[in-house]
């Protein structure tokens, strides 16, 4: 028997329909699917250091850039630092609100986030993960807290006793302070903080396979979550000597190798398919050790201006980074709150011996010490001889990093006579951070060798002040007052080169390390690999 | 004999405690770890606090004491850097070492006593000269330059072997040889120096004179005696590879106890420094010990006259 003509007709336009049902489903899946299912090939990174467990766990974050490499990899924050956004890149957050009279944030959560062992990320979590942070800047967000109230099961809010300008800024910003990184409390309580170091459970795009402390760690895509995850495994190893990087690169055994040392920079520039990626860092400026003391020659302006016009500031980019750093104005990096541009400064021999004629030094003066950050020590070297040309007569001090740093918070005691210090520094977020730290009386690293009343008379308006434009303004002038009068000399911004392997989808080397406040390759998600 | 025995044991234990002193107070003399530990921007409170959580804020004889309290249960404290027990971290490396540093010997065994053997027997000869040449620059090259030139050569040219790392025998071949190559020289030097002694000796005379073969005078009578003193060396040579092939392990990015101790240093881990280096004493101070009592067994001269 024939079947009815309409009903063949309408069981025709049902497979029809059903087919471009699915069709239509399945262009959709890749945006709402599981971010690891789609994820596929395998992404190797060769580091130049070995790996500190602490780096796997945001609750001791120690202040540098350096841990946001794993806690961008297996952990997520309620807020971030991401491509161009400085601190305020919405995460585990679907969005947040600082209060007009800075006294409160509220946050509230994506729905459906989740850890990498399946709990919920809870408002809780996050309320632990704050209360319970004990790493770098801890002490600040403990003493203008005031309380953390869970709102409702996706919305929580940080109470502050006093108005809190900078909060979103530190807490937003990976390589400063790490309290809006969240861990799942249950589990944090339940293992402890060692055994956490060593399989932590994050809620970022990878869980941790293998972990061998101090050698290599083992990710692979975290199915739950909430945005597309590119490569299916990451393998991160640490390979201290860069001539091995190179030659992993070379052989294909690695796709991403950090910190490409000068001499190698022009051989792995050469190698087929290899990009390299100099990603401007930090800065590097001079430094003239209690300049206040008017016995101290750099007491007077013109011999601090000579200082910047004796140096070549080119040269030593191209030098000491093969031309991929950045002669620069500023001593603070433009990619940080309220930091302003300033033009280069000229090179003039002519004009520095004058300077220092004029200052009574037609000779030029001897300089105890020149002492560059470590292990930066040929960039002290060419400082020296470039000073030489203007009479202005060095030696090199050179000194391991801790002894370094020990020696700088000791204060001018450990700088005595006339020293002059080249400094390298990287510091995101705000530009008040590089000033509390590296300019201000009394500050952590500044101590008693720079003194400056009135531009510190400014900074406490600045940290007194509620007002965005007032203190925008503030800033502003402050650092004009530093380089108007040469207290601090800024030489260039320093390129920490990276190489990128073939295998690795990239249209410019910017597609795999976007974000600029760091010089390293997150977000890891976003990183694809061609098919292997 | 057990007098001589407990007299060796106690020299034993002097000798840790003098070198755990030592380090201990070396390790510190380099500066404040906790400057490491945290950011170059860190505040004195947050160093301080630091400084507490390790108990880095404590005078430094009672640090010792807690070290040594805790050494003679078998902990030697918990890494600044791994937040890890030394001796865990210690263990989880001791494989690899062990597995580099076998493969190091066999590699300079057998290169330095067959060499070194033809050096003697053929001393003075153009066999001699090749291998004196041969000692000369095993000696005299530095082993990360020759890592590097065998992973440029190995892996970057000729693509037989990977870069880097630990894994199947492969991964062994180089970081083996950059490391045996020197060791090889040194045995080379004693084998060859052993041999002419032996060589010169009456009994070997003898057996010459009785019509022996010269590889039975060379293989049955001189080569067992000319070998005790380059196992002796070997044992000691290969504890050294275990526990400080630190630039190879480096080089070669290979997760042995160098290249932890390397690690130790670099950040001012106290109490991972002093664990390797305790734990490698130790391993020498127990060989010594055993091969002392040996001689003492073979030799009763040995211990009547100590």
């Amino acid at each position: 028997m024939q079947r009815p003509r309409f009903e063949a007709y309408s069981a025709f336009n049902l497979i029809a329909v059903a087919l471009i049902l699915i069709a239509a489903t399945s262009t959709a899946i890749p945006f709402a699917a599981p971010a690891g299912a789609a994820a596929k090939g395998k992404l190797v990174l060769a580091w130049h250091a070995g790996f500190a467990s602490r780096w796997l766990d945001p609750q001791e974050h120690d202040g540098t850039a350096t841990p946001d490499n794993f806690f961008t990899a297996i952990h997520d924050a309620l807020i971030k630092n991401q491509g161009t956004e400085l601190y305020d890149h919405p995460a585990l957050a679907e969005h947040f609100s600082v209060a007009p009279d800075a006294k409160s944030a509220t946050f509230t959560l994506r729905r459906g986030t989740r850890f990498h062992n399946g709990d919920p990320v809870t408002p809780q979590d996050v309320k632990f993960s704050y209360e319970n942070y004990r790493g770098a800047k801890a002490d600040v967000f403990k003493k203008k807290t005031e309380r953390v109230d869970i709102v409702d099961d996706r919305t929580i809010r940080f109470v502050f006793k006093e108005p809190f300008l900078d909060f979103a800024i530190l807490f937003g910003t990976a390589n400063v302070a790490g309290p809006a990184w969240v861990v799942p409390e249950k589990y944090y309580k339940q293992v402890g903080p060692d055994a956490f170091k060593q399989k932590p459970i994050g809620a970022g795009p990878y869980k941790l396979v293998r972990h061998e402390p101090g050698v290599r760690v083992e990710l692979e895509a975290f199915d739950g979550y909430y945005r597309p995850v590119n490569a299916k495994q990451l393998v991160m190893i640490a390979v201290p000597e860069a001539a091995t990087r190179v030659a992993m690169l070379e052989r294909g055994e690695a796709d991403i190798v950090y910190n490409v040392p000068g001499e190698l920079i022009t051989k792995v520039g050469k190698l087929p398919g290899v990009t390299l990626a100099p990603v401007l860092s930090g800065s590097f400026f001079i430094e003239f050790a209690g300049f206040q003391d008017p016995k101290n020659p750099f007491h007077d302006k013109r011999v601090r201006e000579a200082v910047s016009l004796a140096v070549d500031r080119r040269a030593m980019n191209q030098a000491e980074t093969a031309g991929m750093g950045k002669p620069t104005g500023n001593w603070i990096n433009n990619d940080v709150q309220y930091a302003i541009e300033w033009p280069e400064f000229p090179r003039n021999v002519d004009r520095a011996k004058q300077l220092l004629r004029e200052a009574g030094y037609p000779n030029g003066f001897d300089v105890d010490w020149v002492t560059p950050l470590p292990t930066f020590y040929s960039r002290g070297e060419r400082l020296i001889a470039q000073l030489r040309e203007v009479g202005i007569r060095g030696r090199l001090q050179t000194m391991e990093r801790g002894i370094y740093f020990q020696r700088l918070q000791a204060g001018l005691k450990e700088f005595p006579g006339t020293q002059i210090i080249l400094h390298g520094v990287r510091i995101a977020g705000s530009w008040s951070f590089w000033y509390e730290g590296h300019f201000k009386c009394g500050g952590f690293n500044s101590r008693d060798r720079i003194c400056v009343k009135d531009l510190d008379g400014k900074f406490d308006q600045y940290e007194r002040s509620t007002n965005p434009a007032e203190r925008k303004k503030l800033a502003e002038e402050i650092q004009r007052g530093i380089l108007e009068n040469y207290y601090l000399v800024p030489v260039f911004r320093h390129a920490f080169v990276n190489a990128i392997g073939p295998r690795v989808v990239l249209q410019k080397w910017q597609d795999v390390f976007p974000t600029i406040t760091t010089g390293y390759a997150y977000p890891w998600e976003d990183i694809k690999v061609k098919d292997q | 004999m057990s007098q001589f025995i407990i007299r060796r044991v106690l020299y034993s234990v002097v000798t840790l405690l003098i070198l755990s002193a030592t380090i201990f107070l070396i390790v510190r003399l380099t500066g404040d770890p906790v400057a490491l530990m945290a950011e170059a921007s860190a505040r004195p409170e947050d160093l301080e606090r630091i400084r507490h959580q390790w108990g880095l804020d404590r005078s430094w004889p009672v640090q010792y004491v807690t070290f040594m309290q805790n050494a003679f249960t078998g902990e030697l404290g918990k890494s600044f850097n791994y937040r890890l027990p030394v001796s865990e971290l210690y263990f989880q490396r001791l494989p690899n070492s062990l597995t580099l540093g076998l493969a190091a010997t066999l590699i300079s065994l057998l290169i330095g006593i067959p060499a070194g053997i033809i050096s003697a027997v053929k001393v003075n000869s153009g066999w001699d000269t090749v291998a004196k040449g041969v000692a000369l620059l095993g000696l005299s090259i530095p082993g990360f330059w020759l890592g590097l030139v065998l992973i440029l050569v190995f892996s970057v040219w000729l693509r037989w072997l990977p870069t880097s790392g630990s894994g199947d025998w492969r991964h062994v071949v180089m970081p083996a040889l950059a490391l045996g190559w020197y060791f090889a020289a040194s045995m080379l030097r004693l084998t060859r120096s052993s041999m002419l002694e032996v060589l010169g000796s009456e009994y070997i005379k003898l057996a010459r004179l009785k019509g022996l073969p010269d590889f039975v005078v060379i293989a049955m009578h001189a080569f067992k005696n000319a070998l005790i003193p380059v196992f002796t060396l070997a044992g000691v040579n290969m504890v050294v590879m275990v526990n400080a092939a630190v630039i190879i392990e480096v080089i070669f990015a290979w997760p042995g106890i160098g290249r932890l101790l390397y690690e130790g240093i670099f950040q001012r881990d106290f109490p991972l420094v002093q664990g390797v280096v305790v734990m490698a004493g130790f391993m020498i101070v127990v060989i010594n010990l055993l091969v002392d009592i040996l001689y003492a067994i073979i030799d009763p001269r040995i211990r009547l006259t100590r």
